[in-house]
């Protein structure tokens, strides 16, 4: 249900005091960001490039001991999690443009998946994190396929749509490769009205497919070939392995982000609502449509640290593995003003997406009484 | 089939496979080449070592004035590393050093000759510290003899006619040409490290040429490379060099031109210093009716630092060439600027959030109006939506 942020909102003196207490929280953190940054992003690098290279070379040496095969599946999916989770992600939000680096810049950055970098900037970048939660406005609520709440009518398909969500989760690289070049509008013609688009749709056509071409040939031919070249049957070997991986990477990027925005108290609002928001009233509905969840650090560097979804919203562009200190300063600031925030373990809020997605696979009582008449 | 054609479907395969190879490296690493990919797992065997610069090592740190150091670099060569392609004098390099894991660039003229570059593998740099600046400081008292830095190849087009250098073949016409070519060289304080080069390359050409040069300091008693430059005097009787005190006796005027230089409308001119200097000296040239196309100059050290109380300044867009002059009293961010001036860079949020109109600024001082701060004076990435001038900035757009 989408909250009524006038209601139950701090006032607006309130809201100017909280502004000012979290861009505290951000200057302390961005005084800290200096060298040990550039060796801690460069140290990830490093293992995510170590790792993929191990893993490709494991999974031909399946050929000898089924358990390197094995290993190499692990090295591999845990090479892409970390392309593109805490490298990728962190570095296309331009957490580390400040090292000046041509190759870790959110520029020139591309990862390791189907979704052309440049055009996951443009959506992610500028539609989510500017209106996040936003029905109508905020595309990534439900990626056009789910219905998560009901401010959005039901209709006969959400019926089905906890298969819909397995789906979408087992081929998640596929769901955001098509989402950020908004698919439907450049594929199915349904266009949208002041559409505000940068680039023309045939160059987003372009990269859609350019990009995934180049995945394909990397991952279904290229080094299964390679494999190949050793004995034949290797090939299925290796192709299995990479698809493998890339479920694996699909289901934990697609349970992390879930688990970021529609857990069940993670609330949605009203467009007109947030016209002419200031930056506090911007912070406000950012936590309000986040939710974080607990680990250990390696689980939170696996998740790219959007296990601190919340403060990943407040500030995007801060290294993210600082998000863990800033996460304790943003709960006491949250406790000062009154203002929920949404944290629990993994499992806890993992379950409450799900009964999400089964909830609002029914009509509400009122659309009942619709239907069937 | 012709030569001509022959010669450009050769380069047109090598466009294909160059495309190919890219497209290949892209496909299989994300990054537009291979090594580019590897580059982190190569610095752990080869520190230092990047796919978009050379590596050198710093042989001598030499103090030569009070605020003016010598560094001397050798440029790696080995397995991994790519040669230094070699330069001309009076070009100059960008020096890139990581401080506090951010990587600064700095340009500064080469202020040794090729040909001692040749003989030894060396080349110098001299660099005058800036008292506020945030680089030249912190490179003389971090980076210490043994360190490694990257340099880039060589830029930049002050440098002397290529027909007065004698290559043995041709010796007879670069004398005769050496003789038709009289030069003027007009140096302003560490503005004299071009120049430096040039000379000490003259010097082992044993050249004939006429060159005058007019060498401003701010202290008499502080001149830096005088004593070089005195015995360079006592060897070529084409060189005359004048010292002239710039506390005494101000910047070049048209009086310090005939004063000292009579013959100077027969005289190609170099000038390299403080941009003040520049402007001025190009103003008394222009007015003295020298030829623009016999007036050289190049824009030399750090832009100024102070920027409190910055005049209006000119953003220059290159690769689009426009400028536009910021008013001082009229706050607008370099992305309205540009979008002003008919260029449409790609931009998002508007608010400093989403890096799509991240812009390369070559030169200048911005400042950052979310992060309330200015930027460090070098090349680097800005984001053009939040980024305000202070003062002359030079961007790649």
């Amino acid at each position: 249900m989408t909250t009524r942020l006038a209601s139950n909102r701090p006032d607006a003196e309130a809201l100017i005091a909280f502004e000012n207490d979290l861009n505290n929280i951000r200057e302390e953190a961005m005084a800290k960001v200096g060298e040990k940054d550039a060796r801690y992003i460069r140290k990830i690098i490093r293992i995510q490039r170590s790792s993929d290279i191990l893993g490709r070379i494991s999974l031909v040496l399946g050929f000898y001991n089924p358990l390197f095969w094995l290993a190499g599946v692990v090295l591999l999916a845990l090479s892409k999690i970390l392309d593109n989770m805490e490298i990728g992600h962190n570095v296309m939000h331009g957490q580390y443009d400040w090292m000046n680096d041509p190759h870790i810049n959110s520029r020139k950055f591309d990862w390791d998946i189907w979704g052309d970098g440049d055009s996951w900037k443009r959506y992610h970048n500028h539609e989510h994190h500017t209106y996040t939660n936003i029905i109508g406005k905020d595309r990534d609520y439900g990626y056009g396929l789910l219905r998560l709440s009901d401010d959005i009518g039901w209709r006969p398909k959400n019926r089905f749509q906890f298969i819909t969500y397995t789906l979408l989760s087992s081929f998640f690289q596929f769901g955001i490769a098509y989402h950020e070049v908004a698919g439907e509008r450049i594929f199915a013609g349904k266009r949208k009205e002041n559409s505000s688009l940068p680039i023309s749709r045939e160059e987003l056509k372009h990269s859609f497919f350019s990009k995934i071409k180049k995945q394909v040939f990397k991952e279904y031919l290229f080094f299964p070939l390679l494999a190949a070249l050793i004995s034949w049957p290797m090939f299925f070997a290796v192709l299995a392995g990479n698809l493998i991986a890339e479920l694996i990477r699909n289901l934990w990027t697609s349970s992390v982000i879930f688990c970021g925005h529609f857990t069940e108290d993670a609330q949605t609002f009203d467009e007109k609502e947030c016209e002419n928001e200031n930056r506090g009233e911007w912070y406000y509905r950012q936590i309000l449509g986040s939710s974080n969840f607990e680990g250990s650090r390696i689980f939170h560097i696996l998740t790219g640290h959007l296990s601190r979804q919340t403060e990943h919203h407040l500030f995007p562009d801060v290294p993210a593995h600082y998000y863990i200190d800033m996460a304790k300063q943003v709960q006491a600031v949250c406790a000062k003003y009154d203002i929920p925030y949404n944290t629990g373990s993994f499992a806890q809020q993992y379950w409450t997406v799900v009964k999400r997605v089964i909830k609002y696979s029914f009509p509400t009582e009122a659309e009942q009484g619709v239907t069937v008449n | 089939m012709s030569a001509s054609t022959n010669a450009s479907n050769n380069v047109s395969n090598n466009g294909l496979m160059q495309q190919g190879w890219t497209w290949f490296s892209q496909a299989l690493t994300q990054h537009d080449t291979f090594s580019s990919y590897f580059q982190p797992l190569i610095q752990m065997l080869v520190p230092h070592w990047t796919t978009d610069a050379y590596r050198a090592q710093i042989v001598e740190i030499r103090d030569e004035m009070s605020d003016m150091y010598s560094l001397v670099l050798k440029p790696q060569s080995g397995l991994l590393d790519r040669d230094w392609p070699t330069f001309k004098a009076g070009q100059f390099i960008e020096l890139m050093v990581e401080k506090e894991g951010s990587r600064t660039l700095r340009c500064f003229s080469i202020s040794s000759s090729p040909a001692y570059y040749e003989k030894t593998g060396l080349i110098e740099l001299s660099i005058r510290i800036q008292q506020q600046g945030r680089i030249t400081p912190w490179i003389r008292q971090q980076l210490n003899v043994g360190s490694l830095v990257n340099i880039s190849a060589a830029q930049g087009e002050f440098v002397l006619p290529e027909s007065i250098f004698p290559k043995s073949v041709m010796q007879e016409a670069a004398l005769s040409s050496q003789k038709a070519e009289k030069l003027l060289f007009i140096a302003g304080g560490s503005g004299i490290t071009p120049f430096r080069s040039m000379l000490q390359q003259l010097n082992s050409n044993e050249s004939q040429l006429d060159i005058h040069l007019l060498y401003y300091s701010r202290d008499a008693n502080q001149v830096l490379f005088q004593d070089e430059f005195q015995q360079l005097e006592k060897e070529h009787s084409g060189l005359t060099i004048r010292y002239i005190d710039s506390e005494n006796e101000g910047f070049i005027s048209v009086d310090h031109l005939q004063k000292y230089c009579t013959d100077y409308y027969q005289r190609t001119a170099f000038i390299c210093g403080p941009s003040p200097m520049i402007q001025q000296a190009r103003k008394v040239l222009t007015e003295l009716e020298v030829e623009p196309n016999k007036i050289n100059f190049e824009f030399f050290g750090a832009a100024p630092v102070e920027i409190e109380n910055s005049e209006h300044g000119v953003v220059l867009f290159k690769a689009s060439d426009k400028t536009v002059v910021s008013e001082k009293d009229k706050v607008s961010t370099l992305l309205e600027q540009a979008e002003a001036q008919g260029l449409n860079p790609v931009s998002g949020c508007r608010m400093g959030v989403c890096h799509q109109c991240i812009c390369k600024k070559k030169s200048g001082v911005v400042f950052n109006t979310r992060t309330q701060q200015y930027s460090d004076t070098g090349s680097e990435e800005i984001q053009l939506c939040i980024s305000v001038a202070q003062g002359d900035v030079v961007l790649d757009l």
